[in-house]
């Protein structure tokens, strides 16, 4: 399979706008005023899927759908967002069960539009089953991935809605079947240059993992820590969209620029506490001050370096060719702030944007550090265009096999 | 992009609250009816928040790329000149006069510029919406922009204060 820059484009598109439909009909019923603020279609491992819900509690309502286009799509909202729904309802009620049954209605309206947004772009009928009621923890309020012929990875589409002037949000998952999804994006393609075989996107996950594990291991080794590199995912969306992948709180962390095949640029970013605390644990002795003092931003920046080399040092790996980075730029800043001139300097270049993502945490004690990637697009096309994918049967497709 | 003129006023809203919106990257909004306009993380990019100060019409653009000459993209509120045309255009069919428009601007911060050239994207966003204001003669009456920290907005459409938020220190209203 063969998925084009354009058509992931406008798939894109068209899960924003049917989030937007969705997100309307719910506006309409309540008078929340809510946005549809990111969309994007990631490919990620299976295992992986949700894995940003983290162990929260949520309540879904679910649907599977089929026609030209088959899946199961979900609708999630945390436990604060849907008493708010159901409390802006008309006929507002504490009885839990009828609490559950309005979830239920209006996730009925709202998925009804979103799959009604799709079948119309698509001149074409999508059927879907009656909403199911679901309440889970984390990831376990998604659907089980359709199959997707042997592969590993899947194609995520996810939107973030959220709720102006209240601090909740929900989020609307799709999970199509691989091969109708193919066949409709094979069919919606511009069969041109801009083509990317999907196992080379799988592969340059593997890479990434690869990269992040390097990474964790580098952090280890530094701060005798234990940690792990979880999530690798590749993900897709208008440029003007990256920022917005990156959550508003203040991070700190490293951002370089990286050159060869692709170009780009790598942030490894840590939440304010989670800097404070791993950077306490690779200082000699106690900060002289607290929260986050220049010393901590000293390790952090030391942290930040070990962390790229390490990163970019498991995707020269694979490639077989050297990676250089310029020395790490310290950041300070509020998340997006900090994302919004590099996705600039790509876009002048390019529409649309790949961002390659992937988290470490450990249980030992609290801390998350987020590395993301983003590589010029067309560079991007260019590198996996040179990888040799030899066993396109194989099911467990191995990067140092493959490259 | 929708005008907000009250008529989409939540039920549930307290009726002393404005309405408030909130502008994404590349994105615009209008309103005639005192709504706060919000937006959030612009590192280079630039807030360009116009009031008219006899009817109270207000609008902000939040823009990305300096110029949308020789790029094949069609939304105009991704770029300095194109997406300031744009707002001026629609403050005006909202009721607006650029004869009464003031201008606040922020953002353009140069963190981050790899370039080394000095004349990073930051800047350069800052120049076009100067140029492309001045175009129409409408005066720049505040302003923060440049140096190499993120900032987030706030523009009280009653008034037409804008309130700039960075990570590091309090708020500034201009």
């Amino acid at each position: 399979m063969k998925v084009d820059v354009q058509s992931l484009g406008t798939f894109n598109q068209l899960a924003h706008e049917g989030a937007k439909q969705a997100t309307q009909s719910m506006s309409q019923m309540t008078g929340i005023d809510a946005t549809v603020d990111v969309t994007k279609i990631s490919l990620v491992d299976r295992a992986d899927i949700g894995e940003e819900l983290g162990d929260d509690t949520f309540v879904g309502v679910q649907f599977g759908f089929e026609g030209a286009l088959g899946g199961e799509t979900v609708l999630v909202f945390d436990e604060i967002s849907s008493e708010k729904i159901v409390e802006a309802l008309p006929g507002a009620t504490a009885d839990p069960e009828m609490a559950q049954s309005s979830v239920k209605e209006i996730g009925n309206i709202m998925m009804s539009g979103f799959i009604d947004g799709w079948a119309d772009y698509l001149e074409t009928a999508i059927e879907h089953t009656p909403p199911e009621y679901i309440e889970r923890t984390g990831a376990n309020v998604l659907p089980k991935a359709p199959d997707a012929s042997g592969s590993d990875q899947v194609f995520v589409f996810r939107s973030e809605v959220n709720w102006l002037g209240e601090s909740v949000c929900f989020y609307i998952y799709m999970l199509p079947e691989y091969e109708s999804l193919v066949t409709l994006m094979e069919n919606h393609a511009d069969a041109g240059d801009g083509a990317i075989p999907v196992e080379k996107l799988e592969v340059f996950n593997q890479m990434t993992r690869k990269g992040s594990e390097k990474a964790a291991e580098n952090v280890e080794m530094m701060t005798g820590i234990q940690t792990e590199s979880e999530v690798s995912q590749i993900s897709f969306c208008p440029i003007e969209d990256v920022p917005k992948q990156i959550g508003n709180d203040t991070y700190v962390g490293t951002v370089v620029e990286f050159t060869g095949t692709p170009s780009g640029f790598l942030l490894v970013l840590f939440d304010e506490a989670s800097a404070v605390t791993i950077a306490e644990a690779l200082m000699p002795m106690d900060p002289s001050g607290d929260g986050l003092t220049q010393e901590h931003e000293a390790a952090i920046e030391e942290l930040g370096n070990i962390m790229t080399s390490g990163f970019v040092d498991g995707w020269a790996n694979v490639l077989q060719q050297s990676v250089d980075h310029t020395p790490p730029r310290l950041v300070h800043d509020m998340g997006r702030a900090i994302v919004d001139p590099l996705a600039a300097q790509l876009g002048q270049h390019q529409q649309h944007a790949f961002i390659i993502d992937s988290q470490m945490k450990t249980d030992e004690v609290e801390f998350t550090s987020e590395i993301h990637a983003l590589p010029n697009e067309a560079e991007l096309r260019e590198a996996l265009d040179k990888l040799q994918v030899e066993r396109a049967d194989q099911t467990e497709a191995n990067a140092e096999e493959i490259f | 992009m929708k005008v907000y003129d009250g008529s989409s006023q939540s039920e549930n809203a307290r009726d002393t609250d404005p309405e408030r919106a909130k502008v994404g990257i590349a994105e615009y909004e209008v309103t005639t009816n005192g709504a706060v306009l919000t937006t959030s993380g612009l590192g280079s990019c630039i807030g360009v928040a116009l009031h008219d100060v006899n009817t109270g019409v207000s609008g902000l653009v939040h823009v990305m790329l300096p110029t949308a000459d020789e790029m094949d993209d069609d939304n105009a509120a991704k770029f300095a000149d194109a997406g300031t045309d744009l707002l001026i255009e629609e403050m005006e069919r909202a009721g607006a006069s650029r004869r009464h428009i003031e201008a606040k601007i922020a953002g353009g911060s140069d963190m981050l510029d790899f370039s080394g050239s000095g004349s990073g994207i930051g800047v350069r966003n800052v120049e076009k919406v100067r140029e492309t204001l001045d175009s129409y003669d409408i005066p720049i009456v505040a302003e923060d922009v440049g140096g190499d920290h993120g900032r987030s907005l706030r523009l009280e459409s009653q008034t037409g204060d804008l309130v700039v938020k960075s990570a590091d220190q309090s708020d500034t209203r201009l």
